[in-house]
């Protein structure tokens, strides 16, 4: 682990801009468990161990061989992988980063055109000169002069940490089609600062000057100055929920008198629901919005959309294993369904794997295309060889002889194997769109290792537990396609497939035709069954609504038997694409160079479970402190042992309520009878504190006694797990017990 | 002290502005600004109104505006402070300086709304007075910085003797021949508008007791004062009296007042009128506000129009029924709303619409109906967020009773029992249920009802987690326990808990939800979570 | 055309005279129990045998106390040319004592022409102002300081009036100090170190008797007849007036005017409201003016606010009054919201609207302050878990409902109900 995450950093440092840009704002939100995962003592005593076991380990190989020559390759070897290591990520990153763009640009067009309509709205209540806009008595034309155009751009995302970008994106695009722009956040609207905050906010971003007194006529002339003051001015609120009400609604107020001198319109992000607004603001002030909403893209069709220029297209060579990929989807549904820790921990993970897997250097060659990487690579390829022979996927189908040809050829055999999964999977996915599969759930499925040996022999070992959703009833679909033997999303898929009206079935094949259209042999395939479909409704293609007319013209059994067989075809094609080409990328030889697949570690850096760690610690202290004293002695509380941990085991006897009294009574009891043994053990035990106690352990008075008592209690407390005697029970300390 | 402080001031920010966009314009700053404002800049600036195209323009305030023009007299005759009240949106602000526009009087107008300090309110007067106009070049600066009453006095009194001065130098060319747009009289008027707003300045101590004396510190006769506020005299009261200025009401409009205005510039009076004979009397019975109603109207009257094939048609009997069936079933909808959002069609729909057809965009967002959870959430925050409503919901006496390992069951015989509760018991739990709102509870509470049902609720979790189960440190919940503060925050930030204290160490912090009823019920459905068998239903 | 150029001369006149408190209480001060006179004596003679001096004015709001001081002043200033040096202060202006201390170093400035530097510390400004008494007393010079608003200087540690009359205890120096409040209880607020000090010499202003009012109406209202006013207008102007005061029904309007509140000012406010309405056709004031200015400045807010209520909030208004019948000890939006929906239940009113509008009103009466928050705390909770009270009684409830046209029917009959 602590090489992982060191690793990790030393690479991350590489790309200063991917880190800053993508990681900052997840630091903000998710400071704990990072901090975990960097500083917790024993998850890197237990992962270290954990490194040590696992066979495809550079520390391992360099231990058994002493030689200078390895110690070099190792190094080139790093210094290789760390290159190797930013060019993968470097492209992951911007391609996640135009993917995104490209999700939000239609509603950012949206929204610039309404802001241009509102502006005209505006301006139809008068376009005020210059003497009229500095004017400090308002320009009333009528009852509707007064209302403030509001955009309430609906996020459909609790957390709004991906939003910080697309609030600054937004602005950037609206800055770039000439509309004046500020981008406020909540802390402009906090009770503290008042309402002035935010207008020196305001003045702040347009005027470049920090003033004293803000005061919105100052703005009113810099608007009327500037040569260009028939642009809009938008101000931009990231997080409505977040603001403090009456500031916000005095803001409105404000603006809403001067709106006819300056137009401007605003845009609040609203995380939760439109009732949001209702809730913060009174209805005085309501009155005076005339808002309309937009819509960002839903976090999970971002998901999809990454997952899929990402994982499934495979924009770098890198790629995650199964339990990865579950556990990715995991952590994206429960824990915290950011967008932004999604990346992270797939950077999380790139940097692992390219910190663990020797060869990994490859996928930098692979990426700039270096076929051959024998000279590229700084080392020789007998060294190659030798860990590729270490690969086990790579001795499990013996490509005995050893020369650099089988390799190469077994990298573009990879490729071209994974290649066709992903266009499978594509093809999935597009079929899957119509009853709402998401890429994610797709994805997990498709990389199931064991899944794909029971398809492709056809036995029926098939947990009742995969099932996700009640099976289809007629026993004899089952046992036609061998993908239904199995439920999932796939059989879904493929049932759905078979029952699918003929139009919807003919834009599916376009589509498909689309996908596949670089993978020959599935590419005719899906050719000749659409052919077959054009031809049949080749005379029904002109326009698409008389279908249903001619074929209700005809007879009803025999338009329906088409119809049907065609489903069927096309059920039979997808089903043994399935069957043939869906080979998850751990089936593949050579996959350990482009696949990470250690999910333990991913999740010790990522979920921190930062109270359930401080208890584990405090139980199992000594394999922090590996102290020869207490290592052994396996539950029997010695007094060598550290007071906390004494004292947290020892209320692990007691209920919700500890008696003070009785609790120390006890932790005497176990400090005052030491076992000769401990004592002595104690007195070269690491710990200096510890050897300071058993140091006066003689003469121990009642007083010194209290007083480690008193600073365990403390560190208890401080730590979270205690809460201190209330009024009610002085005598009684409350355990703040969970997590564990 | 103003006197040193301006150009320190501007020197400043113009060397900082420099580099900036500002500086380019600095340069055309001076030829928009440079000529320098004069006396005649005090007046309303418009060509002057005659007294009965005032009287036309505000239907129905005819009587308010004679007042106004007799008590602020002929000019050059002075005058006791005004104090004009009504409720919001009955013309006050509108009238009073179409009033003087007709006047064509000097006066200087300043909104406590707009300066929500003294400090700037004190300054935006002498801005005006002393003829300054805050630009680039003098780095947006005001003439003179003054804070306090007494310093703001001084300054005031010099400035004012030098406006009126002027006037009289003007005045005296006046006779000999007429300059346009030039004030008559040489009184110059103090308008505070939104009066009400300054009792919560800092609590009316010092203010508003200095405002209300204004006059009598000054003791100047050209000096007239007019306050406009929206609440009554009598809620200006404070501890320390006043001298009461002379009051003028304006009343609300009342439906034919209603009629008059909204018959105002319409295109096709007929058509509207025919719509006003059906909307208005309702709507009247809830509110009499003119901008509330506007804003209710636009979108009822566009659906109104939608059957007519030109705006034009002079509307008969059966029309009129035609479209008032037309329009029957939407008026109880905009009745019982008050905020209505409208959705953005798809740009190029819309490219040549105008304002009128926006009201019917709205329309379309007013009647939706969202029923299942439209935004994402995580799926411990979810069951963090029913805990949480839990929490405030239920008694936490009955939180063992509820949470026991068999998931709440013998919950039946609790509701029992508070079923046997006697009639009038119930009435004061539901009294108190509806005085103190969602109730309060400590983290660790929230945190073990947590618990609770998401280890009741594992069934559901484990078969997207089953491959799972295997991994070290992942637990049977799915790791949904950790950093589960970190989703309390999230939570907090969206408004759905309201935290109380203040230090997260110790467990003294109490939280609350807000969260609705509805809103947990599309949370637990789309989590499969039987929420009924945990609510404790009085 | 002339007569209309007359009638706006002599209502410019008028007007002038009602802005101009000195003009107004000339005729009071002439006799010799007057405050006038006593005022004048005592200043006067303290001038003259130069010694130290402290008077308090006390008197309700509006019955003359700076005017007369006023007058008083200017006599002395011209007995006395450049004997007598004044310096103003108002508590309002001047409470906190770095304010005062720095006015009054820059009155003493004017006075004296020297120059005043705006830099100056507060110790400055107080030894500033401790020398310059003393010079004064050399000088044979009397400062008077009038401190207009005299209990808001007694708030606080009292430094500037501690300051000022400890520096009177000296011989040298020579000044008055006129204290002005209308709170009769003004000396009370005092310091003991400062009421020590302070000489307990009282004037009181009480409102007029009858008589004077009726003079003072003669005096105010009556045109001069040696002015650019056409004499004859002027001559037909009085007469007109003469018969008017004399009119019992004119009597009765003032008298039923003064009697809310018997101070001249509050006279004066309605005399100008009252020749503001004069018809400047015929040019004269009549017995109409008078009585279309009293409704107008007699006004009855609360109820003017449930007049301009909508019927849903007058619903909501009921709803409360009749929680509080119930000695129901708190309600809030919530308990009145289940209130509604009894009354809606018992008797199928047709007005029920929706939970988010009847907020609105709510919200409605709350601008009005016809109800208010009973704390102004505990802004974490919404708005329909605040507690609220009414702020109007119930009779003008009920006065509100009669006067309010086209009121539901339900609503009287609750309310009667109630009673």
């Amino acid at each position: 682990m602590a090489i992982a995450s060191a690793a990790a950093e030393s690479l991350t440092q590489g790309t200063p801009e991917t880190t800053e840009n993508d990681l900052q704002p997840f630091f903000v939100f998710h400071k704990a468990s990072s901090r975990k995962s960097d500083k917790k003592p024993t998850g890197t005593g237990k992962t270290r161990r954990r490194i040590d076991l696992s066979p495809s380990s550079p520390n391992k190989t360099e231990k058994s061989e002493p030689d200078k020559a390895g110690e070099r390759d190792e190094h080139c070897n790093e210094h290789l992988r760390t290159e190797a290591f930013e060019l993968v990520w470097s492209k992951i990153n911007s391609t996640i980063k135009d993917i995104l763009r490209g999700i939000n640009t239609n509603v950012f067009n949206e929204i610039h055109h309404w802001v241009l309509e509102s502006f005209n709205a505006i301006q139809s209540f008068g376009t005020p000169g210059f003497t009229e806009a500095t004017r400090s008595f308002p320009i009333v034309t009528d009852a509707n002069s007064k209302l403030l155009f509001t955009g309430m751009v609906l996020t459909r995302n609790m957390e709004f940490v991906d939003d910080l970008l697309t609030f600054e994106d937004l602005g950037l695009f609206l800055r770039s089609n000439g509309c004046h722009v500020a981008n406020l956040s909540s802390l402009d609207f906090s009770a503290k600062s008042g309402i002035g905050g935010c207008l020196r906010g305001l003045l702040r971003q347009f005027l470049k000057a920090t003033l004293y007194e803000a005061d919105i006529s100052i703005l009113a002339s810099w608007y009327r100055e500037q040569e260009n003051h028939n642009t809009p001015v938008v101000v931009i609120i990231d997080d409505m929920e977040r603001c403090c009400g009456s500031v916000l609604s005095d803001f409105i107020l404000m603006m809403s008198e001067w709106v006819v001198k300056i137009p401007i319109i605003l845009l609040m992000g609203v995380a939760t629901t439109l009732n949001a607004p209702r809730n913060l603001l009174p209805s005085n002030v309501l009155q005076h919005l005339c808002p309309s909403k937009f819509i960002l893209g839903s976090p999970a069709e971002r998901m999809d959309a990454v997952v899929e220029a990402v994982l499934v297209k495979q924009c770098s060579g890198f790629s995650v294993g199964h339990k990865v990929a579950v556990f990715l989807k995991n952590y994206f549904l429960n824990q915290d369904g950011t967008l932004t820790s999604f990346i992270r921990a797939l950077k999380i993970a790139c940097a692992q794997h390219f910190s663990m897997e020797p060869l990994s250097f490859i996928l930098g060659g692979l990426l700039v295309e270096e076929k051959q990487k024998g000279e590229k690579s700084g080392l020789q390829p007998e060294v190659v060889l030798k860990y590729t022979s270490q690969l086990p996927s790579y001795a499990r189908n013996q490509m005995a002889e050893q020369n650099g040809k089988s390799l190469v050829h077994g990298f573009s055999e990879l490729r071209r194997l994974h290649k066709c999964w992903s266009t499978v999977v594509l093809c999935l996915y597009e079929a899957g769109k119509c009853n709402k599969i998401r890429l994610l759930d797709l994805l997990c499925e498709a990389l199931n290792p064991d899944l794909y040996t029971s398809r492709a022999s056809n036995n029926h070992v098939v947990l009742e537990k995969d099932v996700g959703v009640p099976m289809a009833t007629d026993r004899s679909i089952r046992r036609k396609y061998s993908t239904l033997r199995k439920g999932g999303f796939i059989g879904q898929i493929v049932r759905k497939v078979r029952d699918l009206p003929a139009l919807m079935l003919y834009q599916l094949l376009k589509s498909w035709e689309k996908t596949t259209v670089d993978v020959l042999e599935i590419h005719e395939k899906v050719k000749d069954l659409q052919s077959l479909l054009r031809f049949e409704d080749g005379k029904l293609k002109p326009n698409v609504d008389d279908i249903s007319k001619k074929h209700s013209s005809r007879s009803p059994l025999n338009m329906e038997k088409e119809s049907k067989e065609v489903n069927e075809k096309a059920a039979a094609l997808i089903d043994c694409l399935v069957r043939d080409y869906l080979r998850p990328i751990e089936c593949i030889p050579l996959h350990e160079i482009f696949c990470f697949k250690n999910v333990e570690k991913l999740q010790l850096a990522l979920i921190g479970d930062p109270r359930r760690r401080i208890q584990v610690d405090l139980l199992e202290f000594h394999k922090i402190l590996q102290c020869g004293c207490c290592s052994k002695s396996g539950n029997v509380l010695l007094p060598s042992m550290h007071d906390t941990s004494i004292m947290y085991s020892l209320a692990q006897e007691h209920g919700d309520l500890i008696n003070l009294h009785d609790w120390f009574q006890s932790f005497k009891t176990v400090v005052l009878h030491p076992s000769s043994k401990g004592k002595h053990k104690s007195k070269q035990s690491p710990n200096p504190k510890k050897r300071k106690y058993s140091h006066d352990s003689e003469n121990k008075g009642e007083a010194s006694i209290q007083a480690r008592f008193c600073r365990a209690v403390t560190e208890l407390q401080i730590t979270g797990l205690l809460r201190m005697p209330s009024r009610r029970r002085p005598d009684c300390v409350q355990r703040v017990a969970f997590g564990l | 002290m103003g006197k040193e402080e301006s150009p320190r001031i501007t020197r400043r920010t113009t060397r900082s502005s420099c580099s900036t966009p500002v500086a380019n314009n600095v340069v055309e700053t001076m030829k928009t600004s440079d000529e320098s404002l004069t006396t005649n800049d005090l007046v309303f600036g418009e060509d002057p109104i005659t007294l009965d195209d005032l009287l036309s323009s505000f239907p129905s305030r005819r009587a308010q505006i004679l007042e106004l023009v007799r008590l602020l007299g002929p000019s050059n005759s002075p005058m006791l402070p005004l104090f004009i009240y009504g409720g919001p949106s009955t013309g006050k602000t509108s009238i009073i300086l179409q009033t003087f526009r007709h006047l064509n009087r000097s006066f200087v107008y300043s909104s406590c709304l707009t300066c929500y300090s003294p400090r700037i309110l004190f300054e935006s007067i002498l801005n005006q007075l002393m003829l300054h106009r805050k630009n680039a070049m003098n780095g947006y600066s005001s003439v003179k910085r003054c804070e306090k009453p007494a310093d703001f006095v001084n300054f005031l009194r010099e400035a004012l003797s030098n406006v009126i001065n002027n006037l009289m130098g003007n005045s005296g060319k006046l006779n000999t021949k007429r300059l346009v747009g030039q004030a008559h009289g040489n009184t110059v008027y103090l308008i505070f508008d939104n009066l009400e707003l300054v009792r919560a300045w800092d609590k009316s101590s010092t203010i508003l007791p200095f405002l209300f004396n204004l006059y009598d510190v000054l003791k100047m006769p050209e000096l007239g004062l007019i306050f406009v506020s929206n609440t009554s005299p009598d809620t200006y009261y404070s501890s320390m009296g006043y001298i009461e200025p002379v009051p003028v009401y304006f009343p609300d409009y009342t439906e034919d007042d209603l009629r008059q205005i909204f018959m105002r510039n319409q295109a096709n009076r007929k058509v509207y009128s025919s719509f006003l004979d059906v909307v208005l009397r309702p709507f009247c019975r809830i509110t009499r506000r003119v901008d509330e109603l506007s804003t209710a109207f636009a979108p009822l009257f566009a659906k109104y129009c939608e059957p007519l094939s030109d705006l034009g048609v002079v509307p008969r009997e059966e029309l009129k029924r035609r479209l008032f069936s037309h329009l029957q079933p939407h008026i109880a909808s905009s009745l019982n709303e008050v905020f209505k959002i409208s959705s953005q069609p798809s740009p190029e729909a819309e490219s040549n619409k105008e304002m009128k057809q926006k009201g019917s965009r709205r329309r379309f967002a007013g009647c939706e109906e969202i029923d299942e959870l439209d935004f994402h959430m995580s799926t411990s925050a979810k069951y963090l967020l029913i805990s949480a409503f839990l929490a405030s919901r239920n008694p936490a006496t009955l939180d063992a009773s509820l949470f026991d390992s068999m998931g709440g069951f013998d919950n039946r015989k609790r509701k029992r029992k508070s079923s046997q509760k006697s009639l009038e018991q119930k009435e004061t739990a539901e009294q108190e249920l509806l005085m103190k709102g969602p109730g309060t509870f400590p983290l660790e509470r929230l945190l073990a009802i947590f618990q609770c049902i998401t280890s009741v609720a594992e069934g559901s979790i484990d078969e997207e987690e089953q491959e799972n189960e295997g991994l070290g440190v992942q637990r049977g919940d799915g790791g949904l326990m950790s950093d589960v503060l970190l989703q309390l925050s999230s939570l907090c930030n969206a408004n759905f808990i309201i935290k109380g204290g203040s230090c997260p160490l110790e467990g003294s912090t109490r939280y609350r939800s807000t969260v609705s009823e509805e809103m947990v019920l599309k949370v637990a459905r789309s989590l499969k979570f039987p929420l009924s068998k945990y609510l404790y239903r009085r | 055309m002339g007569r209309e150029k007359a009638a706006k001369e002599a209502l410019n006149l008028l007007r002038g005279r009602l802005c101009d408190p000195t003009f107004v209480f000339k005729p009071l001060s002439d006799s010799p129990e007057s405050n006038y006179s006593k005022l004048k004596f005592i200043i006067s003679s303290s001038v003259t045998e130069a010694c130290n001096n402290s008077i308090l004015l006390l008197g309700p709001r509006g019955s003359g106390k700076i005017a007369v001081l006023e007058l008083v002043l200017k006599d002395l200033l011209l007995e006395y040319p450049d004997m007598i040096s004044v310096i103003r202060l108002s508590g309002l202006l001047h409470s906190d004592d770095n304010c005062a201390f720095k006015e009054i170093a820059r009155q003493l400035c004017v006075e004296h022409d020297l120059l005043f530097s705006k830099m100056a510390s507060f110790d400055d400004n107080s030894q500033f102002m401790i020398a310059m008494l003393r010079e004064c007393g050399l000088a044979h010079k009397t400062i008077i300081f009038v401190l207009n608003e005299f209990d808001l200087f007694a708030q606080g540690k009292q430094r500037v009036l501690y300051s000022l009359l400890d520096a009177m205890q000296s011989i040298t120096s020579q000044a008055v100090v006129i204290g002005v409040s209308c709170r009769l209880d003004a000396d009370q607020l005092l310091e003991k170190r400062v009421r020590s000090r302070f000489s307990h010499r009282k004037l009181m202003f009480l409102p007029p008797s009858k008589e004077d009012l009726e003079r003072l109406l003669g005096h105010i209202l009556s045109l001069p007849l040696d002015s650019t006013l056409p004499h004859d207008y002027a001559v037909e102007f009085n007469a007109k007036l003469q018969n008017m005061l004399a009119d019992e029904k004119f009597k009765q309007t003032i008298y039923t005017y003064m009697n809310s509140d018997a101070t001249v000012n509050h006279l004066l406010r309605f005399l100008f409201r009252a020749v503001s309405y004069m018809d400047l056709g015929s040019g004269f004031l009549a017995l109409e003016n008078f009585k279309t200015a009293l409704p107008n400045i007699q006004r009855q807010p609360k109820l003017e606010c449930i007049t301009d209520c909508s019927i849903l909030e007058l619903y909501i208004l009921v709803c409360m009054k009749r929680l509080e019948v119930k000695e129901q000890n708190s309600y809030n939006f919530n308990s009145v919201m289940t209130e509604y929906k009894r009354i809606h239940d018992t008797f199928q009113t047709s007005d029920y609207y929706a939970r988010n509008v009847c907020l609105r009103a709510f919200e409605h009466l709350q601008q009005r302050e016809l109800i208010c928050f009973t704390d102004n705390r505990g802004h974490n909770q919404s708005v329909e878990f605040r507690p609220v009270k009414l702020l109007i009684s119930s009779y003008e409830l009920q006065q509100g409902l009669k006067s309010y046209r086209s009121c539901p029917v339900i609503l009287l009959k609750l309310m009667d109900r109630e009673a």
